[in-house]
């Protein structure tokens, strides 16, 4: 390739990336984020299997079980659908009713063993631990201490 | 070296000694109480009457309930009545005594009737409820644990009727179902956990389709009516099973067991004592 080539080559180059650039920014830009929720789907059925229906939905949530955290009603196949907030985990409960009749249904939410309190100790556990650390320590002093002797 | 062996064990001992004895006194929870009110419930079918599915207008002087070991539970799980089993609780209460009510008794706007109350329950929310009916021991019910007193009319004839139950069943439901949450006690603070009866169940509701599950399960009144002598029925289980068809006092005994004991709109394990 002669030098004369390679130059035209290189400018080429050049005015071909200067139409690519500006045509990837004047496009339809879209800017697409995502976040992961749970969605809870509660179905109510009467006993012999028809849907609720129609039914009236109260949503309570963790921490607060005097005040409806949401209401709403059942679609026609007795379905209702809420996303419960996930700075509330802990358990959720759905009450449906309709016609004098209801029930209420608990829903567990973002609940991981450690946080319903399996890793705690009692005290009497915990001093047992301190107690075994400090007779470790306390004996190791004191074989050293005996061989220095 | 040996002495200080042995002081270093003692001096430790005591430290332990002393800091868990310590470590449970100022761990001693302070108990945070409040009034936990029990109440029977015969729902506005008993207070103002109401039409049977097959068309007798019922009204009702007395409806006497005997209630005995009721018991409310700060449930942990959540007590399922269709599972059944024993609750599982992290605090419960159970109000002294037996106790006869009537559940015809006052106005319709009024409160349910209150059975009793528990003034120093530990805060928390009870969501599950038992209680057991048992025979009265005296009174207007004595001998029953469920007396109804009243009148059924259709198209000009009048039948007043008495049915007596001698069975003693014992009902067990999770949480309250209803227009408002109930059990939710805070410190020093009133709740309220509710017995209800659906009567609806074993006469039948006008007001509800004929092919709803309610109105195919229930009695009725007329096999009662076809019973009666004279304008009057009164009756006991032992002259319901006599004079019934089978299937009719089959219906009642499941009614009963089934479907009467509630916890607001929600349904109670029941089981026969």
């Amino acid at each position: 390739m002669t030098k004369k080539k390679g130059s035209f080559l290189a400018v080429l180059a050049v005015f071909l990336l200067s139409l690519a650039v500006p045509a990837a920014a004047y496009g339809h830009g879209v800017k697409i984020t995502y976040q992961s929720k749970t969605v809870v789907e509660v179905t109510a059925l009467y006993e012999t299997g028809e849907p609720m229906a129609g039914a009236q939905v109260t949503v309570y949530a963790p921490g607060d079980p005097s005040t409806p955290w949401l209401t709403g009603a059942c679609d026609q196949n007795g379905r209702f659908t809420f996303t419960p907030e996930p700075s509330k985990p802990g358990t959720w409960d759905v009450q449906v009713r309709q016609a004098g009749h209801g029930g209420i249904v608990h829903i567990p939410v973002g609940e991981s063993v450690a946080e319903t309190g399996g890793g705690t100790y009692t005290p009497l556990q915990t001093v047992l631990m301190v107690a075994c650390v400090l007779w470790g320590l306390v004996g190791t002093a004191l074989f050293f201490a005996g061989r220095k002797g | 070296m040996k002495r200080l062996f042995l002081m270093t064990a003692v001096l430790l001992f005591l430290a332990v000694f002393f800091t868990g004895c310590g470590a449970q006194e100022t761990t001693e929870p302070v108990a945070r109480t409040g009034t936990l009110e029990f109440r029977a419930n015969g729902e506005d079918f008993i207070r103002q009457g109401f039409v049977s599915k097959d068309g007798w207008a019922l009204t009702f002087d007395h409806v006497y309930v005997t209630l005995a070991e009721v018991t409310a539970y700060q449930a942990d799980p959540p007590y399922d009545p269709e599972q059944g089993g024993a609750v599982q609780a992290k605090a419960k209460i159970t109000l002294p005594g037996t106790h006869t009510v009537d559940l015809a008794e006052g106005g319709e706007n009024e409160p349910p009737i209150l059975v009793g109350k528990v003034e120093d329950a530990p805060v928390g929310h009870y969501n599950a409820l038992s209680w057991q009916m048992v025979q009265a021991d005296g009174g207007p019910a004595a001998g029953y644990s469920l007396v109804l007193i009243g009148k059924a009319e259709k198209e000009g004839q009048t039948i007043d009727f008495t049915l007596k139950f001698e069975q003693e069943y014992a009902y067990t439901g999770g949480e309250f179902v209803g227009e408002e949450r109930k059990g939710v006690l805070v410190e020093n603070g009133t709740a309220d956990l509710e017995m209800t009866f659906h009567f609806d169940h074993l006469f039948g509701d006008a007001e509800t389709p004929l092919d709803d599950g309610l109105n195919v399960g229930a009695l009725g009144f007329e096999p009662l009516a076809a019973i009666a002598e004279n304008g009057t029925v009164d009756a006991d289980l032992a002259v319901l099973k006599a004079r019934l068809s089978a299937a009719d006092y089959q219906k009642i005994e499941e009614i009963l067991l089934l479907h009467l004991g509630h916890v607001g709109e929600g349904h109670c394990r029941g089981e026969l004592l």
